[in-house]
Protein backbone atom coordinates (compact mmCIF):
# COMPACT_ATOMS: atom_id res chain seq x y z
CA UNK A 1 0.00 0.00 0.00
CA UNK A 2 1.37 3.41 -0.03
CA UNK A 3 2.28 4.94 3.08
CA UNK A 4 2.19 8.39 4.36
CA UNK A 5 2.29 10.37 7.27
CA UNK A 6 0.36 14.09 8.21
CA UNK A 7 2.08 17.06 7.76
CA UNK A 8 3.21 19.30 10.69
CA UNK A 9 -0.31 20.82 12.40
CA UNK A 10 2.29 24.05 11.73
CA UNK A 11 2.25 23.82 8.38
CA UNK A 12 -1.37 22.51 7.35
CA UNK A 13 -2.25 25.96 9.43
CA UNK A 14 0.23 28.12 7.77
CA UNK A 15 -1.54 26.58 4.22
CA UNK A 16 -5.28 27.18 5.57
CA UNK A 17 -5.63 30.08 8.02
CA UNK A 18 -6.46 32.22 4.80
CA UNK A 19 -9.64 30.44 4.05
CA UNK A 20 -13.08 30.73 6.24
CA UNK A 21 -14.91 27.62 4.56
CA UNK A 22 -12.42 25.00 4.31
CA UNK A 23 -13.34 20.82 3.43
CA UNK A 24 -11.17 18.07 4.45
CA UNK A 25 -11.42 15.23 2.19
CA UNK A 26 -9.83 11.95 3.51
CA UNK A 27 -9.25 8.49 1.60
CA UNK A 28 -10.58 5.63 2.77
CA UNK A 29 -7.68 3.01 1.27
CA UNK A 30 -4.16 3.31 1.91
CA UNK A 31 -3.47 6.37 3.90
CA UNK A 32 -6.61 4.94 6.16
CA UNK A 33 -5.09 1.93 6.71
CA UNK A 34 -1.49 3.61 7.58
CA UNK A 35 -3.81 6.09 10.10
CA UNK A 36 -2.61 9.12 8.15
CA UNK A 37 -5.68 10.37 6.61
CA UNK A 38 -8.72 7.97 6.90
CA UNK A 39 -12.19 8.73 8.56
CA UNK A 40 -10.82 8.94 11.65
CA UNK A 41 -7.76 11.31 10.77
CA UNK A 42 -10.15 13.68 9.44
CA UNK A 43 -11.80 14.18 12.56
CA UNK A 44 -8.89 14.98 14.38
CA UNK A 45 -7.68 17.42 12.20
CA UNK A 46 -11.12 18.77 11.77
CA UNK A 47 -11.16 19.13 15.69
CA UNK A 48 -7.70 20.59 15.81
CA UNK A 49 -8.45 23.14 13.80
CA UNK A 50 -11.44 24.21 14.96
CA UNK A 51 -9.42 24.48 18.38
CA UNK A 52 -6.61 26.63 16.66
CA UNK A 53 -9.44 29.11 14.80
CA UNK A 54 -12.03 29.09 17.60
CA UNK A 55 -11.22 32.14 18.45
CA UNK A 56 -11.68 33.60 14.61
CA UNK A 57 -14.42 35.99 13.46
CA UNK A 58 -16.44 34.78 11.40
CA UNK A 59 -15.72 30.92 12.67
CA UNK A 60 -13.58 28.77 10.19
CA UNK A 61 -16.65 26.63 8.53
CA UNK A 62 -14.71 23.39 7.91
CA UNK A 63 -16.52 19.85 6.55
CA UNK A 64 -15.31 16.66 7.07
CA UNK A 65 -15.58 14.01 3.93
CA UNK A 66 -14.20 10.84 3.22
CA UNK A 67 -14.27 8.84 0.05
CA UNK A 68 -13.54 5.14 -1.01
CA UNK A 69 -10.82 5.86 -3.35
CA UNK A 70 -9.41 9.13 -3.75
CA UNK A 71 -7.24 8.39 -6.58
CA UNK A 72 -10.31 7.27 -8.64
CA UNK A 73 -12.56 10.11 -10.12
CA UNK A 74 -15.92 7.84 -9.78
CA UNK A 75 -15.83 8.27 -5.88
CA UNK A 76 -14.95 11.73 -5.75
CA UNK A 77 -17.96 12.83 -7.50
CA UNK A 78 -20.45 13.23 -4.59
CA UNK A 79 -17.53 16.01 -3.44
CA UNK A 80 -18.46 18.08 -6.13
CA UNK A 81 -21.47 20.33 -4.13
CA UNK A 82 -18.75 20.85 -0.83
CA UNK A 83 -15.72 21.21 -3.46
CA UNK A 84 -18.24 23.79 -5.15
CA UNK A 85 -18.79 25.42 -1.29
CA UNK A 86 -15.15 25.37 -0.13
CA UNK A 87 -12.82 28.48 -0.41
CA UNK A 88 -9.79 25.32 -0.04
CA UNK A 89 -9.85 21.52 0.11
CA UNK A 90 -7.08 19.82 2.37
CA UNK A 91 -6.87 16.67 0.77
CA UNK A 92 -5.60 13.80 3.28
CA UNK A 93 -4.90 11.39 0.68
CA UNK A 94 -1.55 10.31 -1.32
CA UNK A 95 -0.24 12.76 -3.76
CA UNK A 96 -2.06 10.55 -6.08
CA UNK A 97 -5.50 11.55 -4.52
CA UNK A 98 -4.15 15.17 -4.23
CA UNK A 99 -4.02 15.24 -7.97
CA UNK A 100 -6.55 13.72 -9.17
CA UNK A 101 -8.85 16.42 -7.03
CA UNK A 102 -7.17 18.84 -8.96
CA UNK A 103 -7.50 17.35 -12.31
CA UNK A 104 -11.15 16.68 -11.57
CA UNK A 105 -11.99 20.11 -10.25
CA UNK A 106 -10.07 22.11 -11.62
CA UNK A 107 -11.19 25.65 -10.06
CA UNK A 108 -10.51 24.14 -6.46
CA UNK A 109 -7.68 25.18 -4.21
CA UNK A 110 -6.86 21.71 -3.32
CA UNK A 111 -3.70 21.59 -1.09
CA UNK A 112 -2.31 17.90 0.39
CA UNK A 113 -2.27 17.66 4.14
CA UNK A 114 -0.23 14.17 4.35
CA UNK A 115 3.59 13.84 2.99
CA UNK A 116 3.49 10.35 0.62
CA UNK A 117 6.23 8.50 1.58
CA UNK A 118 6.32 4.93 -0.22
CA UNK A 119 5.17 2.02 -1.42
CA UNK A 120 5.34 -0.51 1.78
CA UNK A 121 3.82 -3.10 4.25
CA UNK A 122 2.76 -2.80 8.19
CA UNK A 123 5.82 -4.43 10.06
CA UNK A 124 4.29 -4.51 13.36
CA UNK A 125 1.16 -1.90 14.77
CA UNK A 126 2.59 1.55 14.29
CA UNK A 127 5.70 0.22 12.01
CA UNK A 128 5.54 0.72 8.29
CA UNK A 129 8.36 0.05 6.12
CA UNK A 130 9.37 0.59 2.19
CA UNK A 131 8.97 -3.03 0.33
CA UNK A 132 8.71 -1.31 -3.73
CA UNK A 133 9.78 1.58 -5.12
CA UNK A 134 7.97 0.96 -8.74
CA UNK A 135 10.65 0.20 -11.21
CA UNK A 136 8.69 -1.46 -13.33
CA UNK A 137 10.76 -4.52 -14.12
CA UNK A 138 10.18 -6.63 -10.96
CA UNK A 139 13.59 -9.12 -10.48
CA UNK A 140 11.65 -10.41 -6.94
CA UNK A 141 12.32 -13.86 -8.59
CA UNK A 142 16.11 -14.15 -8.90
CA UNK A 143 16.79 -12.84 -5.31
CA UNK A 144 14.72 -14.92 -3.06
CA UNK A 145 11.54 -12.49 -3.02
CA UNK A 146 13.70 -10.32 -1.27
CA UNK A 147 14.13 -6.54 -3.20
CA UNK A 148 17.32 -5.07 -3.27
CA UNK A 149 16.69 -2.29 -5.25
CA UNK A 150 13.93 -1.26 -2.22
CA UNK A 151 15.79 -2.50 0.38
CA UNK A 152 19.48 -2.12 -0.51
CA UNK A 153 20.57 1.45 0.72
CA UNK A 154 22.51 1.47 -2.74
CA UNK A 155 20.18 -0.60 -4.73
CA UNK A 156 23.05 -2.99 -5.46
CA UNK A 157 22.37 -5.85 -7.62
CA UNK A 158 25.64 -7.43 -7.02
CA UNK A 159 25.92 -7.46 -3.32
CA UNK A 160 26.65 -7.24 -0.32
CA UNK A 161 28.88 -4.06 -0.12
CA UNK A 162 31.31 -3.68 2.45
CA UNK A 163 29.04 -2.02 4.68
CA UNK A 164 26.94 -5.03 5.57
CA UNK A 165 28.00 -5.90 9.00
CA UNK A 166 26.19 -8.87 11.36
CA UNK A 167 23.54 -8.65 9.32
CA UNK A 168 22.86 -4.48 9.43
CA UNK A 169 23.43 -1.55 6.86
CA UNK A 170 25.85 0.43 7.52
CA UNK A 171 23.28 3.40 6.13
CA UNK A 172 21.39 2.94 9.69
CA UNK A 173 22.30 0.04 11.69
CA UNK A 174 19.50 0.32 14.31
CA UNK A 175 16.98 0.46 11.55
CA UNK A 176 18.13 -0.64 8.35
CA UNK A 177 18.68 -4.95 7.62
CA UNK A 178 21.21 -5.18 5.18
CA UNK A 179 18.91 -6.21 2.39
CA UNK A 180 21.71 -8.54 0.81
CA UNK A 181 22.45 -10.75 3.90
CA UNK A 182 18.49 -11.38 3.87
CA UNK A 183 18.54 -12.49 0.46
CA UNK A 184 21.77 -14.65 1.40
CA UNK A 185 19.62 -16.24 4.11
CA UNK A 186 16.87 -16.94 2.03
CA UNK A 187 18.69 -18.24 -0.88
CA UNK A 188 20.07 -20.74 1.52
CA UNK A 189 16.74 -21.05 2.94
CA UNK A 190 15.38 -22.17 -0.41
CA UNK A 191 18.74 -24.23 -1.36
CA UNK A 192 19.36 -21.82 -4.39
CA UNK A 193 22.43 -20.28 -3.35
CA UNK A 194 24.13 -20.87 -6.60
CA UNK A 195 21.62 -17.61 -8.15
CA UNK A 196 24.51 -15.72 -6.84
CA UNK A 197 27.26 -16.98 -8.76
CA UNK A 198 24.95 -15.33 -11.76
CA UNK A 199 26.30 -11.29 -12.27
CA UNK A 200 23.56 -9.46 -12.57
CA UNK A 201 24.04 -7.00 -15.51
CA UNK A 202 23.63 -3.24 -15.04
CA UNK A 203 19.44 -2.54 -14.61
CA UNK A 204 17.44 -0.43 -17.01
CA UNK A 205 16.82 1.98 -15.00
CA UNK A 206 14.38 3.19 -18.46
CA UNK A 207 11.05 1.46 -16.98
CA UNK A 208 11.43 3.04 -13.56
CA UNK A 209 10.51 7.05 -12.51
CA UNK A 210 14.38 7.85 -14.95
CA UNK A 211 12.26 7.49 -17.98
CA UNK A 212 9.63 9.59 -17.05
CA UNK A 213 6.41 9.92 -15.86
CA UNK A 214 4.91 6.16 -16.50
CA UNK A 215 1.51 5.49 -17.66
CA UNK A 216 0.19 2.18 -18.85
CA UNK A 217 -2.29 1.60 -21.96
CA UNK A 218 -4.42 -1.63 -21.96
CA UNK A 219 -5.86 -2.09 -25.74
CA UNK A 220 -8.25 -4.82 -24.11
CA UNK A 221 -9.63 -1.94 -22.05
CA UNK A 222 -10.03 1.07 -24.17
CA UNK A 223 -12.60 1.25 -27.18
CA UNK B 1 -8.81 28.91 27.50
CA UNK B 2 -10.46 31.40 30.21
CA UNK B 3 -13.77 31.53 28.75
CA UNK B 4 -14.76 27.96 29.37
CA UNK B 5 -16.15 26.62 32.65
CA UNK B 6 -15.29 22.31 32.57
CA UNK B 7 -12.85 20.23 33.43
CA UNK B 8 -13.24 16.81 31.94
CA UNK B 9 -12.31 13.64 33.96
CA UNK B 10 -12.11 10.32 31.54
CA UNK B 11 -11.48 7.71 34.00
CA UNK B 12 -11.61 3.75 34.25
CA UNK B 13 -14.48 2.40 36.06
CA UNK B 14 -11.90 -0.23 37.30
CA UNK B 15 -9.52 2.02 39.41
CA UNK B 16 -10.33 5.76 39.29
CA UNK B 17 -14.12 4.80 39.67
CA UNK B 18 -13.84 2.71 42.56
CA UNK B 19 -12.08 5.86 44.25
CA UNK B 20 -14.67 7.99 43.09
CA UNK B 21 -17.05 5.71 44.66
CA UNK B 22 -15.21 5.50 47.80
CA UNK B 23 -14.94 9.38 48.13
CA UNK B 24 -18.92 10.15 47.50
CA UNK B 25 -19.47 7.41 50.41
CA UNK B 26 -17.49 9.84 52.60
CA UNK B 27 -19.78 12.52 51.60
CA UNK B 28 -16.75 13.75 49.34
CA UNK B 29 -18.20 15.39 45.57
CA UNK B 30 -16.42 16.24 42.61
CA UNK B 31 -16.32 20.10 42.51
CA UNK B 32 -18.30 22.21 40.27
CA UNK B 33 -17.86 22.09 36.64
CA UNK B 34 -15.83 19.00 36.64
CA UNK B 35 -17.40 16.58 34.45
CA UNK B 36 -16.71 12.82 35.31
CA UNK B 37 -16.74 10.49 32.12
CA UNK B 38 -16.72 7.10 32.90
CA UNK B 39 -14.46 4.41 30.74
CA UNK B 40 -14.53 0.38 30.76
CA UNK B 41 -10.72 0.37 30.41
CA UNK B 42 -8.11 3.33 29.64
CA UNK B 43 -8.01 1.22 26.58
CA UNK B 44 -11.54 2.88 25.40
CA UNK B 45 -9.80 5.91 25.23
CA UNK B 46 -9.63 7.57 21.92
CA UNK B 47 -7.64 10.65 20.89
CA UNK B 48 -10.99 11.73 19.32
CA UNK B 49 -12.74 12.06 23.14
CA UNK B 50 -10.24 13.99 24.10
CA UNK B 51 -10.32 16.67 21.12
CA UNK B 52 -13.53 16.40 21.17
CA UNK B 53 -13.99 17.36 25.01
CA UNK B 54 -11.74 20.48 24.22
CA UNK B 55 -14.12 21.64 21.43
CA UNK B 56 -17.11 21.06 23.37
CA UNK B 57 -15.17 23.63 25.64
CA UNK B 58 -13.31 22.21 28.48
CA UNK B 59 -10.65 24.38 29.97
CA UNK B 60 -8.63 20.84 30.99
CA UNK B 61 -8.98 17.37 30.71
CA UNK B 62 -7.62 14.87 33.26
CA UNK B 63 -7.63 10.94 32.19
CA UNK B 64 -7.06 8.56 34.63
CA UNK B 65 -6.19 4.76 34.27
CA UNK B 66 -4.79 2.23 36.25
CA UNK B 67 -0.96 1.20 37.25
CA UNK B 68 0.86 -0.18 34.32
CA UNK B 69 0.88 -3.58 34.50
CA UNK B 70 -2.61 -3.39 37.10
CA UNK B 71 -4.91 -2.87 34.16
CA UNK B 72 -6.86 -5.98 33.34
CA UNK B 73 -7.58 -5.29 29.34
CA UNK B 74 -3.37 -5.80 29.95
CA UNK B 75 -1.86 -2.70 28.00
CA UNK B 76 -5.56 -0.49 28.46
CA UNK B 77 -3.45 2.01 30.43
CA UNK B 78 -0.34 2.13 28.48
CA UNK B 79 -2.87 2.72 25.34
CA UNK B 80 -4.44 5.25 27.25
CA UNK B 81 -1.05 7.13 27.90
CA UNK B 82 0.10 7.19 24.65
CA UNK B 83 -3.06 8.29 23.09
CA UNK B 84 -3.20 11.68 25.91
CA UNK B 85 0.68 12.05 24.75
CA UNK B 86 -0.06 12.45 21.39
CA UNK B 87 -2.64 14.85 21.88
CA UNK B 88 -0.71 16.81 24.20
CA UNK B 89 1.83 17.22 21.24
CA UNK B 90 -1.11 17.97 18.96
CA UNK B 91 -2.48 20.48 21.43
CA UNK B 92 1.44 22.48 21.66
CA UNK B 93 0.91 22.65 17.56
CA UNK B 94 -2.11 24.38 17.88
CA UNK B 95 -1.22 26.53 20.96
CA UNK B 96 -2.73 25.49 23.33
CA UNK B 97 -0.93 24.58 27.09
CA UNK B 98 -0.07 21.04 27.02
CA UNK B 99 -0.70 20.58 30.62
CA UNK B 100 -4.50 21.49 29.74
CA UNK B 101 -4.76 17.54 29.58
CA UNK B 102 -2.92 15.23 32.37
CA UNK B 103 -2.48 11.83 32.36
CA UNK B 104 -1.93 10.22 36.01
CA UNK B 105 -2.10 6.55 36.80
CA UNK B 106 -4.76 5.47 39.70
CA UNK B 107 -5.70 2.33 41.73
CA UNK B 108 -8.99 1.72 43.45
CA UNK B 109 -7.12 2.44 46.96
CA UNK B 110 -6.35 6.02 46.25
CA UNK B 111 -9.23 8.27 46.47
CA UNK B 112 -7.16 10.25 48.84
CA UNK B 113 -5.27 11.77 45.32
CA UNK B 114 -8.02 11.40 43.73
CA UNK B 115 -9.62 14.28 45.33
CA UNK B 116 -6.29 16.17 45.66
CA UNK B 117 -5.66 15.66 41.89
CA UNK B 118 -8.73 16.99 40.63
CA UNK B 119 -9.07 19.92 43.30
CA UNK B 120 -6.04 21.21 42.53
CA UNK B 121 -6.44 20.98 38.53
CA UNK B 122 -9.68 22.87 39.37
CA UNK B 123 -7.72 25.42 41.33
CA UNK B 124 -5.59 26.07 38.73
CA UNK B 125 -7.62 25.76 35.59
CA UNK B 126 -11.07 27.30 36.93
CA UNK B 127 -10.99 29.20 40.06
CA UNK B 128 -9.15 31.77 38.76
CA UNK B 129 -11.43 32.72 36.28
CA UNK B 130 -14.14 32.25 38.60
CA UNK B 131 -12.20 34.82 40.93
Amino acid sequence: MIVAERKPLSEIIAKVEGYNRLLIVGCNTCVAVCQAGGEKEVAMLAAALRLRFRDRQPAMEIIERSVERQCEEEFNQVLAEDIAHAEAVLSMACGVGVQTLVEQFPDAIVLPAVNTKFMGRPEERGVWSERCIGCGNCVLDKFGGICPITRCAKSLLNGPCGGSENGRCEVDPENLECAWQLIYDRLARLGQLDRLLEIEPPKDWSTARYGGPRKIVRKDMVL
Amino acid sequence: MGDHQKIVVMACKHSAGEALRELQREGWALPDGVEWVELPCGGSLDELHILRAFEAGAAAVLVLACYHGACRSLDGSRWAEKRVQAIQEMLAEIGIEQDRLEFRNIAPTMPADLASWVEALHRRVLAPAGE
